[in-house]
């Protein structure tokens, strides 16, 4: 039965083919995986596949895989695709594939070393200088920038495709920072959550040997055997386009993600800024482009990278990898030299052929290019441009690239447009062939370069066209290296990792850290003004039911203590309060959806938000499930009309981020380790915590208000403290000013009082590195122990006196003033102690002689 | 002739500077024809680091960093350095023609990779239709080059003022080229870009020249400055100096620090620093004839 089906619907897939496909052979034989691989697909059936397509959107959405392309300031975030179904190659025919891409490696390696260096290639003729010399990526600053050990190229990753001869054939070369390994991960992981069955009987060749086999040798070759080894994977931040991988890399090999100004060089070694602490580097794995690793020497306003570090490498204090200076091999020119260069330095024919490329620095291919141009594709030497496809061109189009090509011959090389092979790929829930391109990893290890057993395999969105780049909306594959048997039990590699290495790598970047201490704070300002806005709301229902007073007097304290919480004047208190205290749901609305209105509920989400993803190695999977929830109740807010003043749309909104809010806080109490990072979250939101309940205090009793509105004003502030129920069974009295004040600033055991917030805070702080020798309190310690011992030392009767005709409490003002001043106090000795290492970096590239002199 | 030459370069910062990373690159040269006896370089505060290295173009570099706060810094470059007689380039016979040397660096590969990186454009230097347009006149195919080259040299200095506030380090050549006007890199970047769009090769030299006082008046103190001028290869003669600024062959009163394709490669001082403030430079150097010995 199954069988039968199996035909079917691969016979309907094989109808489709208009181009060599990868389910069959060069004789047109059904290769055996494919047919595996499509029974358990009829198994599932179409429908089935359908939801398990959905399902993995879902998984990747709330992941948080993206691929982030520039455009604007604020990026645009595009979700990453996934297709259901994988890419197959057999292993035995893999092995072959590898080799050939350990050949390429290596012969890359050795150009690396040869420009750089003797330069045989061009002095032997077998290179043009213009390939050198007219390469943007030749940096002469990296000429004695050498790694130790054996290779130079540590990171390399290969396009490739297969083309009509049934081979695979190299499309390009990434040798600066190959990026794709841990999109090839992430997929992998989805895929066999979601589709497991798919992978049965085929025997799936494992990712995480490649993994382990990276940490050991830049363990082992880099590290110089040390044992507490720092190593720190360089991103250039949450807006770079790959910043998904940066992040998700760092935490999967355990290294400390870091940005630009994490990093310092002082006394010839590179250190990080660090919670505990400056703490020396040893191995930087960058994701920073060559030319702004080093703004000293290389690109002047790079702020991506450290100042000095080519210094530091070339004295040997640090390794980078790949060195800066290898983006030089990503010369489109160079492709049309490769055989050549590999007979040369390895005395071999190249094993994987590469598509035909014609550089049009050299006459005879100028002229065949330009008689060809039609039917060739046509790039840059010098990458980061896009390829143009002659037959697309009109005939002027065609004249004018003619002419552009004649003027600078040597920028312009062309390759033959080759028909790829396609691949089952599930499109508008069917089943239709794909052009399909396959980038391969490999690293360069102490026995020689190893492949993973795997890739990154990218479909075009559309049916006949070959493009797959991310940034023009291609589709990834997760990529299948299958087998006829169990794989072979693999050594656990990465038992060379001593236990104390991973322990080490715990430390904190300064920016991290500050990032950590923000979110706590932002999502603190979130939930306290959501639970105030919610107090408030309610009171206004009950009034309206109740049928009080148009304008009741507690309400309007109320909507002030709204103001002074959010900071958000003039609002209900200054000018215009009037007609605002009429009609207070269209400001209340605002405060909530208006995310450019600083001090609303929406831009606190947005900073919260931002802070976040700053730090996006940080969270745990369910902590980052909880994040995706909040952001859909952002871009749920930012599609609101602001202007909509109705309280039950509000509440609905409130009430919804209110729970994601608490599932937030869920994850990262249940999940986070209690490590520094976690202790500077809580840190921030205790902070916020009191000074949003002081706040409230402050501006509801400074001044005796009648008994009536007193009483409203109590409740609602119990309310505030989530304590109403609990006063009413301790006290079982009526509200008093000096019995709530009691519970709300000295009750130990609401964790919405005072007293306990306190105690929590004082906890944390001693938590986190000291920093003061002789285990003496720090300056943020200090500060907040005299902020609590001032509430503990209070006299709750004391504080309720009032004069007796301003009806002003002078000793509650001074007070909450005091507490305030205090805590804004320790988040500023936070920031100093923690997170402010330097100045703010100011690249100013020094002008030391401008004027020449006249003379004779 | 026998020099004794202190560069003194000083910032002054209006706050703090925490962290200072620099190169500096203000160590002549010794060739066939200079001698460079003694160099020391006095960097105040006292760098953390001071490490000398060579350059891809075979120049001394100094990378230092100070680490200690300073509003102030002081580099002062001193060297003892002796200029050698050197036969005159041509010594009677006229170069090769135009026409040739295009024809000898196109044939000879050995020579054209060795040249190659200044013959294309750099960072300072491309040029336009508009550079190749006053090139021409001056590279006739049967002119021979060293004279094509001076030829090119006179003219700028004939019809370019030297202006030093007319422009700064990042004045597009083609600027320089319609007003006319510039200081000494500027006049050089010209040169070089002349020269290159006529498809021969030419360097950017950096380096300092002897000034005298008007007749009766004493040298003043600091009342010299560092030069730059260029270099074009002959081919049978190899490099050749030339000045476009004085119109002269740079001789005994030139003195050589580096060479590179532009000013870029060779600036006698960059820095990156940490601070948020402004800063304000000083530069004084003297090249004082040391006579007698």
């Amino acid at each position: 039965m199954i069988q039968k089906n199996s035909v079917g619907l691969l016979q309907a897939y094989r109808r489709e083919l208009y181009s060599y496909d990868e389910v069959v052979d060069r004789k047109g034989e059904l290769k055996p995986h494919w047919n595996v691989l499509f029974s358990a697909l009829e198994k599932l059936g179409l429908r089935e596949l359908g939801v398990r397509n959905q399902e993995i959107v879902g998984r990747l959405q709330e992941n948080g895989v993206t691929y982030s392309v520039y455009e604007g300031s604020d990026g645009l975030n595009r979700p990453w695709q996934l297709d259901p179904i994988p890419f197959l190659i057999h292993q035995t025919e893999w092995k072959e594939i590898s080799r050939g891409l350990q050949q390429r490696a290596e012969l890359m390696d050795l150009i690396l070393k040869d420009l750089y260096g003797p330069q045989t290639l061009i002095r032997d003729k077998v290179l043009p200088p213009d390939l050198v010399y007219r390469n943007t990526g030749f940096l002469r600053a990296c000429h004695d920038v050498k790694l130790s050990g054996q290779h130079q190229l540590i990171k390399y990753a290969v396009d490739m495709a297969r083309g009509p001869d049934g081979r695979m054939w190299v499309l390009d070369n990434r040798t600066q920072v190959p990026s794709g390994s841990g999109y090839a991960l992430e997929n992998r992981t989805v895929m066999s959550k979601i589709l497991p069955d798919l992978a049965e009987s085929l025997f799936v060749r494992r990712l995480s040997p490649f993994f382990n086999t990276t940490q050991s040798t830049i363990a082992k070759v880099f590290g110089k055997g040390k044992d507490d080894l720092t190593i720190v994977y360089l991103t250039p931040g949450p807006n770079n386009e790959t910043y998904f991988e940066h992040a998700y890399l760092a935490s999967y090999l355990g290294y400390i993600l870091a940005q630009g100004d994490d990093l310092l060089v002082r006394d010839g070694y590179v250190w990080l800024k660090s919670i505990e602490g400056l703490r020396k580097v040893d191995v930087i794995i960058r994701r920073v482009d060559d030319d702004w690793c080093d703004p000293l020497e290389l690109r002047v306003e790079s702020k991506l990278g450290v100042p000095g570090l080519l210094q530091a490498m070339r004295s040997g204090k640090v390794a980078v990898i790949n060195p800066p200076g290898s983006g030089i091999l990503e010369n489109n020119a160079l492709m049309a030299f490769m055989h050549a260069a590999c007979r040369h330095l390895l005395r071999q024919d190249l094993l994987l052929p590469s598509v035909a490329t014609w550089w049009c620095g050299q006459e005879r291919e100028q002229n065949y290019v330009l008689q060809n141009l039609h039917k060739l594709i046509i790039k840059k030497a010098n990458r980061a441009s896009r390829s143009i496809y002659g037959k697309s061109l009109s005939k002027d189009q065609l004249e004018q690239l003619k002419r552009e090509i004649q003027a600078n011959p040597a920028d312009f090389v062309a390759q033959e447009e080759v028909s790829f092979s396609t691949t089952p790929s599930y499109v508008n829930s069917r089943i239709e062939p794909r052009f399909a391109a396959l980038r391969a990893f490999v690293i360069g290890t102490e026995n020689g370069y190893q492949v993973l057993s795997g890739g990154l395999t990218r479909s075009s969105p559309e049916r006949d066209r070959f493009t797959f780049s991310n940034q023009y909306g291609g589709i990834s594959k997760d990529t299948w290296i299958v087998g006829d048997e169990v794989e072979p039990a693999q050594e656990t590699l990465s038992v060379t990792l001593s236990t104390s290495q991973g322990r080490k790598q715990s430390s904190l970047p300064s920016r991290s850290a500050d990032n950590l201490f923000w979110v706590g704070r932002y999502g603190e300002r979130v939930l306290s003004t959501i639970t105030y806005i919610q107090v408030l709301l309610n009171s206004l229902s009950v009034n309206q039911n109740y049928g009080g007073p148009e304008q009741a007097e507690h309400l309007t304290l109320m909507l002030r203590s709204l103001t002074h919480l959010t900071l958000t004047y003039p609002g209900f208190v200054d000018e215009g309060e009037e007609e605002r205290l009429q009609h207070p749901l269209l400001e209340i609305s605002d405060l909530v959806f208006n995310v450019n209105r600083m001090g609303s509920i929406g831009s606190s989400v947005d900073s919260f938000l931002r802070a976040i993803k700053s730090v996006r190695d940080q969270w745990t999977p369910e902590v980052g499930r909880a994040i995706d929830l909040i952001e859909g109740s952002l871009a749920k807010f930012r599609s609101m009309d602001q202007h909509v003043a109705e309280q039950r749309i509000v509440q609905k909104n409130l009430d919804k981020l209110y729970t994601r809010m608490f599932t937030f806080y869920g994850a990262v109490s249940e999940t986070m380790a209690r490590d520094n990072a976690f202790y500077l979250l809580e840190c921030g939101k205790l902070m916020e915590r009191i000074l949003s309940r002081v706040s409230v205090i402050r501006s509801g009793f400074v001044f005796r208000n009648s008994d009536f509105v007193e009483n409203e004003l109590l409740e609602a502030l119990l309310n505030y403290h989530h304590l109403l129920g609990r006063f009413r069974t301790s006290y079982r009295s009526q509200l008093s000013l000096v019995a709530v004040l009691d519970m709300v600033l000295l009750d130990k055991h609401s964790p919405y009082s005072l007293t306990y917030q306190f105690d929590l805070l004082i906890e944390y702080l001693h938590k986190l590195p000291s920093l003061i020798s002789g285990e003496r309190l720090n300056p943020a310690q200090k500060t907040i122990l005299e902020a609590a011992t001032k509430i503990q030392l209070v006299d709750v009767t004391q504080l309720c006196q009032y004069d007796a005709e301003t009806l002003y409490r002078a000793e509650l003002d001074t007070l909450m003033a005091d507490i305030t001043t205090l805590v804004l106090s320790a988040s500023e000795n936070i920031t100093n102690l923690y997170f402010n290492h330097v100045a703010i970096q100011h690249s100013l590239f020094v002008e030391a002689n401008l004027t020449g002199k006249d003379e004779i | 002739m026998k020099y004794k030459l202190i560069h003194r370069t000083t910032y002054e910062y209006q706050v703090f500077v925490n962290g200072y990373h620099s190169l500096a690159c203000l160590c002549p040269k010794t060739t066939p024809t200079q001698l460079c006896s003694a160099f020391t370089l006095t960097i105040t505060p006292t760098p953390a680091e001071l490490v000398q290295r060579t350059d891809f173009f075979g120049n001394t570099i100094h990378y230092f960093s100070i680490q200690q706060p300073h509003k102030e810094l002081h580099v002062v470059a001193e060297s003892i350095v002796e200029n050698l007689p050197a036969p005159p380039p041509l010594q009677g016979k006229p170069s090769v023609s135009c026409a040739e040397a295009r024809r000898l660096l196109e044939v000879d590969q050995n020579l054209r990779n060795e040249l190659l990186q200044f013959m294309l454009p750099s960072p300072f230097i491309h040029w336009e239709k508009e550079i190749q347009a006053f090139a021409k006149d001056s590279f006739p195919e049967n002119r021979p080059l060293f004279e094509a080259v001076q030829h090119l040299c006179a003219r700028i200095f004939r019809e370019f003022e030297f202006m030093p506030d007319a422009t700064t380090i990042h004045t597009p050549i083609l600027s320089v080229l319609k007003d006319r006007k510039g200081v000494c890199q500027d006049f050089s970047h010209v040169a070089l870009a002349a020269i290159r769009s006529m498809g021969f090769a030419a360097r950017y030299v950096s380096g300092y020249l002897e000034t005298k006082p008007p007749p009766g008046a004493k040298k003043l103190q600091g009342s010299d400055a560092s030069h730059a001028w260029i270099s074009a290869y002959v081919p049978g003669l190899g490099w050749c100096d030339f000045d476009p600024t004085n119109n002269v062959i740079p001789g005994l009163r030139h003195i050589t620090t580096a060479w590179g394709r532009d000013y870029s490669d060779v600036p006698p001082l960059k820095g990156i620093l940490f601070s948020s403030g402004k800063q304000k430079l000083k530069v004084a150097v003297d090249v004082l004839p040391l006579e007698g010995e």
